[in-house]
């Protein structure tokens, strides 16, 4: 995060929290619901042949007010914390963030909607963590606007270049139920991204063509290098429940797309700031057997660049679900071909879960196998066994252990324990 | 262009939309906040309820129906619209993997759920040095910004 965003966090959390509490006294009604995702590591690690034990603990909390003062107006918090309990895991004995804390005003009609505070936001050419406002309105001919701006919540770990100081842009659409939507939008960020600002023009489309025949597009162009950053093109055929497949195309250029970065491994010279991607892809899910899912993936991916080159990569799956669709199992191959040996691969993978009255219990296991030695070996193992038990409606206990061999571990294992609370005032879907 | 500016077009755009009034804005019925019937657990399909057009997203149930197509382009469909999505998932949701500075893969963080689909499983500290040469813009999207820590031990 820029130091500015830094400074802006400890106000954006304050007004955030305080503003719900002005709503308190005319409260007819208020639905709150609350989700704790508590995690206890265990793991250890060689370093320089001394063996270090690690035990982080994680604390996941999120709420959800709604209905505010018997208004639309709802207050959403979502927040994670670590506290090592013995050798430092990350930077520092702690780390935590606050990952939203805003309002939100839902108008009852026409989607019409307001947001204030720190939220996470996709629209248009945007998908950034926000501390501003947010307010998207659609009219009765199906024209709509939306409007963004504040300070975008960025963490940088390239030498000399903090995050951008300001963030703002907006989308104007149309939108015909069930028949289209066609958006262009707008997005600046100020900030010394490899000495520019960040600039972007969006255009977005979704059009159901015939029946259950759609066709999608986005497009980014990024004004700041006179590139376009990225696109994707896709027609999709959903004829039922049972039956989904999409083919298409997308492409991107280092120089469109990186151009922001704040991680050094997207600039040179671990990126060829030159080169340029163009992926054809095709995706099956078919649904053949009631409860038996096929999952078929391609994609081809070319390069400008000889180095990394072209590949390609296929996968298929298969999964069941059964035990009135609490559980499901399942098988898949996914294999990696290419013109450099170095990035090829193969990976097979098994999982099933079984919830017998009040126990959860799975088992996933993975396997990759290198077609060129990486730190000296060519596979890599992983299992995940994990047993959980409903202690109550709202309380959830589970332990994971995890075996891995693989390039960086001889033989590892690793364990970790899980707390699940979920609270709230009224019933309803919410995941 | 001042600093001002992004909260000069945030008061711009809510000025304008009270100068409208209501009568500017859509008498669609909107999704509602919270869907108003308890969800299972796994992957749910809207399509066992829902057969006509979302009044949230305006695109038909089938269009979102959580597929293996549909999660591969979830991010183009959000592109134009979170109501829908936030009527079923907690705005939490998304940030269990679009977060901003996240230590734990999302896939250590469900363990108990392997069903579902997450990226980074295995020891992806291996397979990512393929995965991050042949096709970068993937991992751009979550670690161009945000999301480094890890990164940092290595890319500096």
């Amino acid at each position: 995060m820029g130091s500015s965003g830094n400074a802006r966090l400890p106000a954006i959390v304050a007004i955030s929290l305080l503003l719900p509490l002005l709503l308190v006294g005319t409260a007819r009604a208020a639905d709150v619901s609350l989700s704790s995702r508590t995690y206890l590591r265990f793991y250890e690690r060689d370093a320089g042949g001394e063996k270090n034990r690690f035990i982080p603990a994680y604390e996941y909390l999120s709420g959800d007010a709604t209905n505010l003062g018997g208004k639309p107006i709802a207050f959403h918090f979502y927040g994670w914390g670590r506290v090592d309990l013995a050798e430092e895991s990350g930077s520092g004995k702690t780390a935590g963030e606050v990952g939203s804390a805003y309002l939100e005003y839902l108008h009852p009609q026409g989607n019409a909607q307001m947001k204030l505070g720190r939220f996470f936001l996709t629209e248009g050419a945007a998908m950034e963590t926000l501390d501003g406002g947010f307010v998207k309105v659609t009219t009765p001919i199906g024209l709509g606007i939306s409007a963004f701006g504040g300070a975008p919540v960025e963490y940088s770990i390239l030498d000399n270049t903090k995050g951008g100081d300001s963030l703002y842009g907006g989308r104007i659409f149309f939108a015909r139920s069930g028949f289209v939507e066609l958006g262009a939008s707008y997005l600046k960020e100020e900030g010394p991204f490899q000495g520019e600002d960040r600039e972007l023009y969006g255009g977005d489309l979704w059009l159901r063509v015939a029946g259950p025949v759609e066709l999608t597009g986005q497009a980014v162009y990024n004004r700041s290098v006179r590139e376009m950053a990225s696109q994707r093109y896709a027609v999709r055929i959903v004829p039922g429940a049972t039956f989904d497949i999409s083919a298409g195309y997308e492409s991107y250029t280092y120089k469109g797309l990186f151009q922001t970065t704040l991680n050094p491994a997207f600039v040179f010279p671990s990126a060829d700031n030159n080169d340029k991607v163009r992926t054809f892809f095709g995706i099956v899910d078919w649904a053949f057997v009631p409860g038996w899912t096929l999952e078929v993936a391609a994609k081809n991916i070319r390069h400008d660049k000889a180095d990394p080159g072209d590949a390609n990569r296929g996968e298929v799956g298969l999964r069941y679900t059964y035990n009135g669709k609490k559980d499901v199992a399942g098988l898949s191959a996914g294999i990696v071909s290419a013109d450099q040996e170095k990035n090829e691969y193969q990976e097979y993978r098994g999982f099933a879960t079984y919830s017998p009255s009040k126990f959860r219990l799975a088992l996933d296991a993975l396997t990759q196998q290198y077609k060129r030695a990486i730190d000296g070996k060519k596979n890599a193992y992983q299992v995940v066994a994990s047993a959980g038990y409903r202690l109550l409606d709202a309380l959830q206990v589970s332990g994971d252990l995890t075996y891995t061999q693989s390039p960086n571990f001889q033989k590892d294992y690793a364990g970790l324990i899980r707390a699940s609370l979920e609270l709230g005032t009224s019933t309803g879907g919410k995941k | 262009m001042t600093r001002r500016a992004p909260f000069a077009a945030v008061f711009g755009a809510v000025l304008i939309a009270l100068l409208f009034g209501c009568s500017a804005v859509s008498k669609t019925p909107s999704v509602p906040p919270k869907h108003p019937e308890e969800l299972a657990a796994g992957r749910v399909d809207c399509l066992e309820c829902h057969e006509n057009v979302s009044t949230g997203a305006l695109k038909p149930y089938a269009t979102v129906r959580h597929s293996r197509v549909f999660i591969d382009a979830h991010g183009t469909y959000a592109r134009q619209g979170q109501n829908l999505c936030s009527s079923c998932h907690a705005p939490a949701f998304c940030q269990t993997c679009h977060a901003g500075k996240e230590e734990l893969k999302p896939n250590v963080k469900m363990g108990d759920r392997p069903d579902r689909m997450a990226p980074h499983r295995g020891d992806y500290i291996a397979t990512h040095r393929i995965d991050g040469r042949i096709d970068p813009g993937s991992c751009f999207r979550c670690h161009g910004n945000k999301n480094d820590a890890v990164c940092r031990q290595c890319h500096k």
